[in-house]
């Protein structure tokens, strides 16, 4: 299973190993705890990380059959077998979730169910779609959506639903309806939505900040080429 | 009766708090008084994460599962895949199944698709 999976780190004994200072490609460093000088091997390991598959990781790794018995307690796991990558769990590093390199995704909300499609665009945003999901960081992708005020609504909502807001003085709250916000504002119907399905907090307002929506067919991030945002929905279009 | 200050006792007993609390934010590793609560204050909360934390990785790792699962076929779950893998009685625990989701795809699809059958 372990072959299976890819082995982490493979060490490539020095050949020099009890020449005084050893001189290894990449500079080895003498080890004070040790009486004698172990040179240092640095294989190089292409493991299939999520993202950055580009990046080799550089494992450094101690031989142990150099080391006289009596001093092999001295070597971490780590120092002589490489990070356990199995059992630590996955974290993302900085470089897991530059926003550059997230993908963006286009979705035209016409004749489209207002919940389901908020539900999809958030889960997208959130990054719950992903195996690199993390709670904590950004992960998300990036979603566009146009033709914002022809998304439908069922039953009788559109007359009925309520849109409130309140300015923080005494009998200072603002009722609307959903077609008279729709006549108005059309935008704001699905960032409430979407906004109703993301975390809320620090993050959650940052992620809030990856949803872009427009009024009509166009958007102004053709040069993020956005993909089709993949609805697993089945009934999420609406059915004249 | 002679006066008998108590000299340095108390500061000794204190200079050990402090050092605990050397690296808190503003008047948290300051103040006397403060620093004595921040102290106990730390103390619970890693008493009461590190149980949390076991909760914690395990709803991580399940996510992370269901993430990977349902993007994979149309009807399928972490909840199916949790019922077949203990049908077929393997053992593997949801970390490591979160491991293999991240780290090698694949492998976690051979797999589903093997305890389905």
């Amino acid at each position: 299973m372990a072959l299976l999976c890819g082995s982490t780190s493979v060490t490539i004994p020095s050949s020099s190993a009890k020449s005084s200072i050893s001189y290894a490609k990449n500079g080895s460093c003498k080890s004070s705890f040790v009486g004698f000088q172990v040179a240092l091997s640095k294989p190089c390991i292409r493991t299939s990380l999520p993202v950055n598959s580009r990046r080799n990781i550089q494992v450094r790794s101690q031989d142990l059959s150099v080391v006289p018995l009596d001093e092999r307690w001295m070597f971490e796991e780590n120092e002589v077998n490489g990070p356990d990558i199995w059992n630590k769990t996955w974290y993302p590093k900085a470089a897991d979730h530059v926003n550059t390199d997230k993908p963006w995704y286009i979705v035209d909300a016409t004749d489209k169910i207002l919940g389901r499609l908020a539900s999809t665009i958030a889960i997208h945003i959130r990054g719950k779609n992903l195996a690199t999901f993390t709670p904590s960081v950004d992960m998300g992708a990036f979603v566009i959506v146009v033709n914002a005020e022809k998304v439908a609504v069922s039953g009788k909502k559109r007359t009925q639903k309520l849109y409130r807001r309140h300015s923080g003085r005494p009998g200072g709250m603002k009722v609307e309806t959903f077609a008279q916000l729709q006549q108005r504002i059309p935008e704001r119907i699905i960032e409430h939505a979407v906004r109703g399905m993301l975390p809320k907090g620090r993050l959650g307002r940052k992620l809030f900040n990856h949803l872009k929506v427009y009024k009509g067919p166009d958007h102004p991030h053709e040069a993020q080429k956005p993909i089709e945002l993949p609805i697993r929905d089945k009934r999420i279009q609406k059915t004249r | 009766m002679t006066r008998i200050k108590r000299g340095y006792i108390a500061r000794r007993r204190r200079t050990k708090i402090r050092l605990f609390t050397s690296s808190f934010r503003g008047a948290h590793s300051r103040l006397t008084r403060t620093i004595t609560q921040q102290k106990i204050r730390a103390l619970v909360s890693a008493h009461r994460d590190r149980d949390r934390q076991k909760r914690d990785f395990r709803r991580l790792w399940i996510s992370r599962i269901n993430a990977v699962i349902r993007g994979n076929k149309v009807y399928y779950s972490y909840s199916k895949l949790m019922y077949n893998l203990y049908k077929k009685q393997l053992l593997l625990n949801r970390k490591i199944l979160a491991q293999i989701a991240t780290l090698n795809r694949n492998c976690l699809y051979m797999i589903s698709n093997e305890i389905i059958k």
